[in-house]
């Protein structure tokens, strides 16, 4: 086993920051493709599309709660907080972009590879070489090097410090191979600073914790996050749900991990206890294709240069999202309460905005809808320009 | 044919689910007949009636639920004005008056838990005792106390949201510590707008001064788990169930207020018995046999159950069907007040007490309504999160009915099919289009308040259903005939109501627009005043509960005294209904009588 590359609280805090940006980047994507399904039709696909996303949402707020339990500040209205789509996320050794797309077979494969199931085949493959040409490509798409994890913003964020994740080996370059081997390194480091700085390192106030009130589903709950035991936890749940580590289909709550659901949409066939991942049992179910909005993949606000209303649309969008990160940031620092009292609310305006806009087409482009583009700038603020 | 089951069980409401779960976690084997189709099971099959009731103009209680002319059902829309001596036959329910009742069951699995609006009241401590206390109606052969724990089952359940605070009124107490399992749901701004208006009034009633005040509900639907609950059986905490389906699926955590609760929540917060039917199946010890209607119960000469015949149709609109025989050791009757006791007519059974079919209940609704002086937010929240309780007991139900007053979040809709009957007079009656038309329908539905008078009804032998062999469904099985009359007790009750409301208005400033047509079915008169009475679809007494063979149908464990293995469970075994919504109390009986079946069984 390779020494611990998380050997500060600080760099434990940028993981934790980084963190909550890769369970974030997953979510506009997913509720894209569930929100171009045409109402009524193709109910399984919509299930595992709404399940994984509520539970990337517990996701994020885990990690929130991990952040703040280790004494940081979780910030979401961070400049590139939000990643620019295509966002480039390099997993493995195939380098992969994650588009904002409707339902389609196409983003089913991207999904399955950002749930890709985790234990790299070695040890020393936990982290991966990026080849120089492929920052080059990576900058070259309109991301700017500097985070080698999965998700990619758009830019380096300012308050991260390039060398702190690479410090344990000195190489910039790497890559983990999953989300399961990047939360995996976090376990690592929270039980490495544990041992030097015992409870200490759990420094943060109680009251920043968003508790079990605030979320539920099937599988698993929120829970704060006061010591190594529920911080341990924290970092289990998110990857039992998400890739799982090669233990099947279901996870220990009996939960099928995301990976699977979205196996499942490419056989046309449920699992059921005792099948192996490679041939379910199940019922079997129809996906319909064709019954999706067809709206622009990675659309941007110049997309909508010849209707002022779409554009009027798609801004107010983005600027009820930035409102809904700045409520969330306030929620993860000390107000959990706004979680149900604010957030809740927003997400129906988000959905009602996003429907408005992947039910209209864009003048000039046949049998293309609009959608959101989340552009969200510097300033934490919507674009406007 | 199938046989030699423990158990055979007719009905798949919630009656059927929480026996079948009882007896099957204790190994027992279970054969359930329901008489719907039974693809209610599956989330897509749940999808499905969802999308029938969004498709459908009329949003009626049963409009997700498909015509089945082999298990029919009453529906919203068949009640008409009835002729004396000519029996109303629109219907499924054959009504012979002098009363036309609207009321309505599911016959679908879930039953009626699939379109109720899942308020889960307890029923009062003196509600067990009218006779004793008031000299009306009839004593239960059970106290509260001895309901009690039964009730913490099916709270449990039903998963109930409510606080202990809003809950302790008329004699109300609950143990020290007990807090349900989850927190309640918060009045809805229209509610508060009311109790801003209303809290602390005094009213006089008798000589009694009763003071007001507006509370929530207790609610079976998923809210906030209350992280100080303790179960029945001694468990910390407590996980809401979500939707129900056959493969895994996350759906249901909690209430979003989407405000059509009746007939159909969209996302499966609110509780439906499908949710426990789900768990017994899982035990692997429970049949359930969809499409299939019991048609008679058969007996030996010394009353023990034979067997159950049943037919199983090939669907809803064929008039195929085959003739099968269900045996067990023990049989269970679990369907509705009205379905039970028609089973038990149709087969010709004698009944010692005579009373089979008899002391027919439902809660007599009447409703007020007003527009309130300012824009209260109207068709926010579920369908009803808060009322005013204080009625529902005192000295004054010596002289007449207690009433429970619920306030509407979704307007003026039961009265007079809001919104979109605004809709229709805004456009046909005053041409308005466009923005005006927008900002009139949003100025008039937001200040829409409706009070709904929920009226208690005592037990009355000439009440009652019964069957003809002159009146059938298609599969040839005998429809039920309901004779009803609303008592003057109800009526007094009514009447007092209406003043009621009056002051209500008066005390918040509202216009009230209430009108009771005389053309109207519901419509009835009591000392020269006219009134129109909707039903509860709370069907109670029919196989009511007493402390002998002549006196009632079943025991306290709603075992028939006729018949040593056969239990009919459910609404029909109530002596009173009280001003509780039947459902609870339903399923904490169950509870009860499903240890009474596994020690008859042992």
């Amino acid at each position: 086993m390779s020494p611990p590359k998380i050997t500060t609280i600080e760099q434990l805090q940028e993981y934790l920051r980084i963190a909550m940006q890769i369970e974030h980047a997953t979510i506009p994507p997913y509720l894209l493709a569930l929100y171009s399904i045409h109402p009524g039709t193709n109910s399984v696909a919509t299930q595992a599309l709404r399940v994984v996303v509520v539970e990337e949402m517990l996701h994020l707020t885990l990690a929130a709660n991990l952040l703040n339990a280790v004494g940081g500040k979780p910030d979401l209205t961070a400049p590139d907080f939000v990643p620019l789509y295509p966002a480039f996320l390099p997993n493995g050794e195939k380098d992969f972009e994650v588009d904002l797309q409707p339902f389609s077979a196409a983003a089913i494969d991207t999904f399955l590879k950002i749930e890709r199931p985790g234990r790299a085949p070695s040890e020393d493959k936990r982290m991966i070489h990026r080849p120089p040409m492929m920052m080059m490509a990576t900058a070259a798409a309109g991301v700017r090097r500097g985070t080698r994890i999965r998700t990619m913003p758009r830019a380096m964020p300012r308050t991260m410090n390039a060398t702190a994740l690479a410090a344990g080996s000195g190489d910039s370059d790497l890559d983990y191979y999953s989300i399961g081997e990047f939360y995996d390194e976090i376990g690592r480091g929270l039980k490495y600073l544990h041992e030097q700085e015992k409870d200490k390192l759990f420094s943060g106030a109680a009251e920043r914790q968003a508790g079990p009130e605030y979320y539920y589903s099937g599988g698993a709950g929120l829970f704060e996050v006061t010591n190594l035991q529920s911080a341990l936890d924290a970092v289990h749940v998110i990857i039992e749900q998400g890739e799982g580590f090669d233990r099947g289909v279901y996870n220990d709550a009996g939960e099928i991990a995301h990976y699977f659901r979205f196996k499942e949409l490419t056989f046309g066939q449920h699992y059921q206890n005792g099948d192996t991942p490679d041939r379910p049992t199940g019922e079997k179910f129809a996906i319909d294709w064709n019954a999706v909005y067809p709206f622009k993949k990675n659309a941007r606000l110049t997309d909508y240069a010849g209707s002022s209303e779409l554009r009027a649309a798609a801004v107010a969008f983005n600027r009820s999202y930035a409102d809904f990160l700045a409520v969330l940031t306030a929620a993860y620092n000390g107000e959990p309460e706004l979680l149900l009292e604010k957030a809740v609310p927003q997400m129906f305006v988000l959905r009602n905005k996003t429907l408005q806009l992947i039910h209209n087409p864009i003048p000039g482009m046949e049998g293309v809808n609009a959608a959101p583009t989340f552009e969200i700038d510097e300033a934490g603020s919507a674009v406007a320009a | 044919m199938r046989t030699s089951t423990t158990r055979s069980l007719w009905g798949g409401g919630i009656s059927g689910a929480i026996v079948a779960h009882e007896l099957s976690r204790a190994g027992k084997r279970v054969l359930i007949l329901e008489a719907g189709t039974g693809g209610d099971r599956t989330l897509s099959g749940y999808q499905e009636y969802l999308t029938r009731f969004y498709e459908t103009a009329a949003k009626d209680n049963q409009s997700p639920y498909p015509p089945n002319a082999n298990a029919p059902m009453p529906r919203s829309g068949e009640a008409r004005k009835i002729t004396p001596g000519v029996p109303e036959t629109n219907g499924y329910l054959v009504q012979t008056g002098p009363f036309s009742s609207d009321t309505t069951y599911t016959r679908v699995l879930g039953g009626t838990t699939m379109h109720w609006e899942a308020k889960v009241l307890r029923m009062l401590p003196e509600d067990f005792e009218l006779r004793k206390k008031f000299g009306q109606g009839e004593d239960w052969p059970l106290t509260y106390k001895d309901l009690e724990s039964y009730y913490e089952f099916a709270e449990r359940e039903i998963g109930v949201s409510a606080d202990i605070d809003d809950q302790e009124y008329c004699g109300l107490k609950f143990p020290k510590g007990y807090v349900f399992p989850m927190r309640k749901l918060p009045l809805s701004y229209l509610d508060q707008q009311v109790g801003k208006g209303i809290d602390g009034t005094k009213v006089k009633l008798f000589g009694e001064e009763i003071e007001l005040k507006v509370r929530t509900f207790p609610q079976g639907r998923n809210g906030i788990p209350n992280p100080d609950y303790v179960g029945p059986d001694g468990e910390k905490g407590f996980v809401p169930v979500g939707a129900v389906n056959t493969t895994q699926v996350e759906l249901g955590g909690r209430c979003q207020g989407n405000n059509n609760c009746v007939p159909l929540c969209p996302v499966q917060a609110k509780y439906n018995s499908n949710k426990t039917l789900a768990k017994a199946l899982q035990t692997g010890r429970v049949d359930l046999l969809a499409q299939s209607v019991a048609t008679k119960v058969q007996t030996d000469a010394n009353g023990r159950v034979t067997h159950i015949e049943y037919k199983t149709y090939r669907d809803p609109s064929s008039i195929e069907y085959t003739t099968n025989i269900a045996r067990g050791k023990i049989y269970v009757l679990g369907a509705n007040a009205i379905e039970n006791p028609r089973l038990m007519l149709a087969s010709g059974l004698p009944s010692t007490s005579g009373l089979v079919g008899r002391n027919l209940m439902d809660h007599a609704y009447m409703l007020s309504w007003a527009l309130m002086p300012e824009v209260c937010g109207t068709m926010r929240g579920t369908n009803c999160t808060g009322g005013i309780c204080d009625l529902r007991g005192g000295a004054f139900r010596s002289q007449q009915a207690a009433f429970s007053v619920d306030i509407h979040n979704d307007g003026w809709g039961w009265a007079k099919g809001s919104p979109y009957s605004d809709l229709d007079q805004l456009i046909d009656g005053e041409n308005l289009f466009g923005r005006a038309l927008r900002r009139k329908l949003a100025d008039r539905i937001t200040r829409q308040l409706l009070l709904a008078f929920m009226i208690e009804v005592l037990p009355n032998q000439s009440n009652r259903v019964s069957v003809d062999p002159a009146y059938k469904d298609q599969m040839g099985n005998m429809r039920p005939i309901i004779s009803y009359n609303i008592p003057d007790y109800t009526m007094r009750g009514a009447a007092y109501a209406r003043q009621f409301a009056r002051l209500i208005f008066q005390r918040l400033g509202a216009a009230d627009f209430t009108q009771y047509d005389p053309a109207d079915y519901g419509y009835v008169t009591y000392e020269g005043q006219g009134y129109i009475i909707r039903g509860g679809n709370h069907l109670a007494g029919t196989h009511i509960m007493g402390t002998s063979r002549s006196n009632s149908v079943v025991n306290t464990d709603q075992r028939s005294w006729d018949h040593e293995n056969l239990y009919l469970v459910g609404g029909g075994s109530l002596p009173s209904i009280a001003t509780a919504n039947v459902t609870l109390t339903i399923a904490a009986l169950c509870y009860k009588s499903a240890k009474a079946m596994l020690a008859q069984l042992q």
